[in-house]
């Protein structure tokens, strides 16, 4: 599962932003909004007659193969550099 | 020319070794030869983690970069969400290829399939280069 995601923006003119963001300290606070998001999920899986466990199971897959990733995009001045450990 | 291969050629040319010898000699230096080579370029199977997409281009005259990283198991993760959507999403996402002149019927494509191209992606090298753009796509 993704521990840190770090974010850096690069403006020109603007100070440069950098972002740490702890995944589980945040999916912590936002835990409500990820219950109604799994609800949802539940709901759509139903309507769709696609299999609940299997889905959940797809996308926590997902989730779990998302440390590694990286992505580094820049134009002139301007860059965006997204981390996933 | 190789250290050795000279060394044949001297021989054939000091009389040393008859002509016939030096081709059967040659012919055993390129055996051995053959699988270092392939061995060098090789890349160590199965512990590719990663694919990456770099692309170096000009865009009115500013250079650009993009320089991404995917885990392959979050390639093989998406194809098995893939794999749920469902029948009639995928002929409305045929239906939307079409008009945007990609005739793929993605009903045809089997998550075997799909899993079977994530498995063989380590040995894919692409490179595009073109005067404004240089596009590399392979996997580490």
């Amino acid at each position: 599962m993704p521990q840190l995601v770090t974010v850096k923006v690069n403006r020109p003119d603007r100070r440069p932003v950098r972002v740490w963001v702890p995944v589980l300290p945040v999916a912590l606070v936002l835990f409500p909004v990820v219950v109604l998001v799994v609800l949802a999920a539940i709901v759509a899986c139903v309507v769709f007659r696609i299999g609940v466990v299997r889905a959940l199971g797809a996308a926590w897959r997902v989730i779990s193969a998302l440390p590694g990733a990286r992505f580094d995009i820049e134009q002139g001045r301007t860059a965006v550099f997204v981390a996933i450990r | 020319m190789t250290e050795q291969r000279k060394d044949i050629l001297d021989m054939l040319a000091a009389g040393k070794i008859t002509a016939e010898e030096a081709e059967q000699l040659i012919a055993a230096l390129e055996r051995d030869q053959a699988p270092a080579t392939v061995s060098h370029d090789a890349r160590p199977k199965g512990k590719v983690k990663y694919l990456r997409v770099v692309v170096d281009a000009t865009d009115n005259g500013e250079p650009s970069r993009v320089n991404v990283r995917v885990p392959l198991q979050l390639l093989r993760a998406g194809v098995r969400l893939a794999a749920l959507i469902p029948p009639q999403a995928l002929v409305k996402a045929n239906a939307s290829l079409s008009e945007s002149g990609v005739p793929i019927d993605l009903t045809q494509l089997k998550p075997e399939q799909l899993e079977a191209l994530v498995e063989h992606l380590d040995e894919v090298t692409v490179e595009v280069d073109s005067p404004d753009a240089t596009v590399r796509v392979f996997c580490e």
